[in-house]
């Protein structure tokens, strides 16, 4: 007995040291430095203990309420919804008799790996370059057809800025759910659909109670790591908007690079990553407990 | 035993061996610093890679002992990304800085004082040949970089343009510009002024909205008597928005430019180089660039363009005196071969080849320049430019002002806000600058 425990103590311990060193440490140094008033400037000096006080200014800040706006609402869940909807349509599309029929399939495949394969980056700035005003792809096509007068700075106005943004982001990540919805439907026995079809079973009612239970798990599980990978994004809403027009599509990773980087305050954007880990924690928490447990289990 | 053989087949004993070995240990990195040369990083921000290099390919041939390691970094980027390298002691030797970068970086330990390399081997014709000196200069009287480049803003127009505008001469107020950019919109069609109304951190908005409240007579940040305080009120901060949101709102410079905030953003260079903007305003070095571009695009046909002072530009000082510095870093273990480096750069030679896009910040080299037709505007503007000044000697820090004022100008152009909300929240915050340092 006293063996094993030696034995499993030395088997999982250097993927615990890795563990401690790369994820507990960062993130217990970022948490030290989330109670003091580091700045950039100060970097060889340190930063002086100063308990809640970032704490309590980023909370009782006005900008705060448009930041978890920004990042909950229209960064997060429009965007989630937006890519899983789409998704979904796709990998329905892709698995319809038709394109099979035609042979389409794996040119459909590449076609929807495209935009994964692209990086966000170069993503962005070719949507930049799509939007851009006046000169920009979209805006031409716009104008030669006629259905606009005048250009429209797509990633300035205030009416398009987040439409855009979201165009962006779903672009460059809806090929994972539409890849992964994919593979989830061709796993569906086709036995339940053909005895469906002998009960009477309408093109609707197989899909709401055969296809979506089926997907179901897979829907919950890339609901929840998009969730937790756009909420900490920062480069789509950076590199798209630099988080304008004036604070307009600010978000709270933005923030952060803005407060420890522009401004220099290094334990004040700490203490918003906190913020943000903390919220996520939650999220995950509830999530797990309430929606996902049963259908995570299964997919895991 | 095999130690024991050896040293018997050698006829000496193991002591001789070990103190043989020692001497050879200790004479052995002498021999390794005499045979490899030193090698210097240098990281130079601005376009000119080919011809920097080119300029060091120079150096290294006259310096044998050195070798020097070019690398780049966006400007944008250029100042935090120091300040963490130097905090982990990995930072280049010789560093590209902003004129406002000096004084703080060398406060933070990051730059390493110069006076006894200066005082060791002077450069050029002096310290006091140097411009901008007062920003190189720490607050216990350490010199933490050199100037090495200099340039100011001035407007820049196209000519033809203005013609069909009926516009005959360039404007000197804010009023003449105004009323400039509204004939050209209504009489060709075209752009007026085509200024950056993007919003980012790093935006051209902060010099527009200072260049404004100097002409006034005002300043964000004043001194008296060594006490610093923010230097305008609300009904400035809302004057100068009003002044530069009427431009968006008549459509004399589209809402689109609110998406623009690089004044050598391509949709300004080309715009100007089109033809479908008739006024900009910019550092020479963009201008170049436009007037490159339109000359490429119409070989043999004389370029279009015309620079002038700012509105009130000679008669206040309305625009910055900005620039380039050279700094030596903190952790640099060759602080004397970079100083050699240093000094090299500010050889004439360099502005006059690698380095055409800048003038020399030495007074001396300054004087023979020749700004040639185009750049005349620049030439008389920056006899009248001035330093940021208390900006950078007070307790606000420039980037968060900087930030702060891009912002809240973005917010109030494009309607995110009110002119008014705006203008109270950039105080508020400027405020609030002061009171955390």
């Amino acid at each position: 007995m006293r063996g094993d425990r030696l034995f499993i103590t030395v088997m999982l311990g250097p993927a615990l040291i890795i563990l401690a060193l790369f994820y507990l440490w960062p993130m217990v140094e970022n948490l030290r430095v989330s109670f003091t008033d580091l700045t950039l400037l100060r970097l060889r000096v340190g930063g002086q203990w100063i308990g809640l006080a970032n704490y309590e200014e980023f909370i009782t800040s006005p900008e705060t309420g448009r930041l978890m706006m920004n990042t909950f609402i229209w960064l997060t869940a429009i965007s989630v919804a937006v890519r899983l909807l789409l998704g979904l349509a796709i990998a329905l599309i892709v698995n319809t008799p038709l394109v099979r029929h035609l042979r389409l399939a794996t040119l459909a495949r590449i076609a929807i790996l495209v935009p994964w394969a692209t990086p966000p980056v170069v993503a962005i700035i070719i949507w930049r370059w799509l939007l851009e005003a006046p000169n920009g792809a979209l805006n031409s096509v716009l104008l030669a057809l006629g259905l606009i007068d005048t250009p429209i700075a797509f990633l300035a106005d205030l009416r398009t800025v987040w439409p855009s943004v979201i165009a962006i982001v779903v672009w460059n990540t809806v090929p994972l759910i539409a890849l992964s919805l994919l593979a989830s439907l061709q796993a569906v026995p086709a036995d339940l659909y053909e005895a469906a079809e002998l009960d009477g079973a309408t093109r609707s009612a197989k899909f709401w109670h055969i296809t979506l239970p089926f997907l179901k798990p897979t829907i919950v599980v890339l609901g929840l790591t998009s969730v937790f990978w756009t909420f900490n994004n920062f480069v789509y809403v950076w590199l798209a908007t630099g988080a304008g027009p004036g604070t307009f599509t600010n978000v709270l990773a933005t923030e952060i690079y803005i407060r420890s980087f522009v401004d220099f305050r290094l334990g004040y954007g700490a203490a918003i990553g906190i913020v943000m880990a903390l919220i996520m924690a939650v999220f995950g928490y509830f999530y797990f407990r309430m929606i996902g447990r049963r259908q995570i289990e299964e997919v895991l | 035993m095999i130690f024991k053989h050896l040293t018997a087949c050698l006829g000496i004993g193991a002591r001789g061996v070990i103190g043989a070995l020692m001497v050879g240990a200790a004479l052995l990195p002498g021999v390794a610093q005499a045979a490899d040369p030193v090698t210097l990083t240098f990281r130079f921000n601005d376009p000119e890679q080919k011809e920097m290099r080119a300029a060091l390919d120079a150096f290294e041939k006259a310096n044998p002992g050195i070798k020097v390691n070019l690398e780049r970094m966006a400007w944008k980027d250029a100042r935090d990304q120091f300040l963490r390298e130097a905090a982990v002691g990995e930072t280049p030797d010789v560093v590209h800085i902003a004129f406002v970068w000096a004084k703080e970086m060398g406060e933070a330990g990051a730059l390493a004082p110069l006076d006894a390399l200066i005082k060791a081997k002077p450069p050029g014709k002096g310290l006091s040949d140097f411009i901008a000196m007062d920003l190189a200069t720490g607050k216990n009287g350490k010199v933490y970089a050199l100037p090495w480049t200099t340039d100011t803003w001035a407007m820049v127009y196209r000519t033809d343009l203005l013609d069909q505008a009926g516009v005959k001469t360039l404007p000197t107020t804010w009023d003449d510009l105004r009323q400039a950019s509204r004939d050209v919109h209504a009489k060709t069609g075209k752009t007026g002024f085509g200024f950056p109304a993007g919003s980012a951190s790093s935006g051209s908005l902060w010099f527009l909205a200072n260049y404004n409240w100097w002409s006034n007579g005002k300043a964000l940040i004043v001194e008296k008597d060594k006490t610093f305080s923010v230097g305008v009120d609300k009904a400035d901060v809302v004057g100068t928005m009003n002044y530069f949101k009427s431009y968006l709102d008549n459509g004399d410079t589209p809402k689109s430019m609110l998406g623009v905030s690089d004044w050598a953003d391509p949709v300004i260079i080309r715009g100007l180089a089109d033809g479908t903007i008739a006024i900009g305003i910019m550092p020479p070095a963009s201008f170049r660039e436009a007037i490159n571009a339109y000359t490429a695009a119409n070989p043999g046909k004389a370029a279009p363009f015309k620079s002038g002072p700012v509105p009130k530009g000679t008669t206040v000082g309305t625009s910055h005196l900005g620039g380039r510095m050279l700094g030596i870093s903190a952790t640099s273990k060759h602080p004397e071969e970079a100083w050699k480096l240093v000094q090299f750069l500010n050889d004439p030679s360099i502005f006059t080849g690698a380095y055409k896009s800048q003038f020399p910040a030495q007074r001396s080299l300054l004087q023979s320049v020749d700004f040639g037709p185009e750049l005349k505007g620049f030439a008389e503007q920056l006899t009248h430019a001035r330093t940021w000044g208390p900006y950078a000697e007070g307790p606000y820090a420039m980037g968060s002002m900087w930030n702060l004022t891009g912002r809240a100008f973005g917010a109030a152009l494009s309607g995110q806000t009110s002119v008014d909300a705006a203008a109270g929240d950039l105080l508020t915050q400027i405020g609030k600058l002061n009171a955390g340092r």
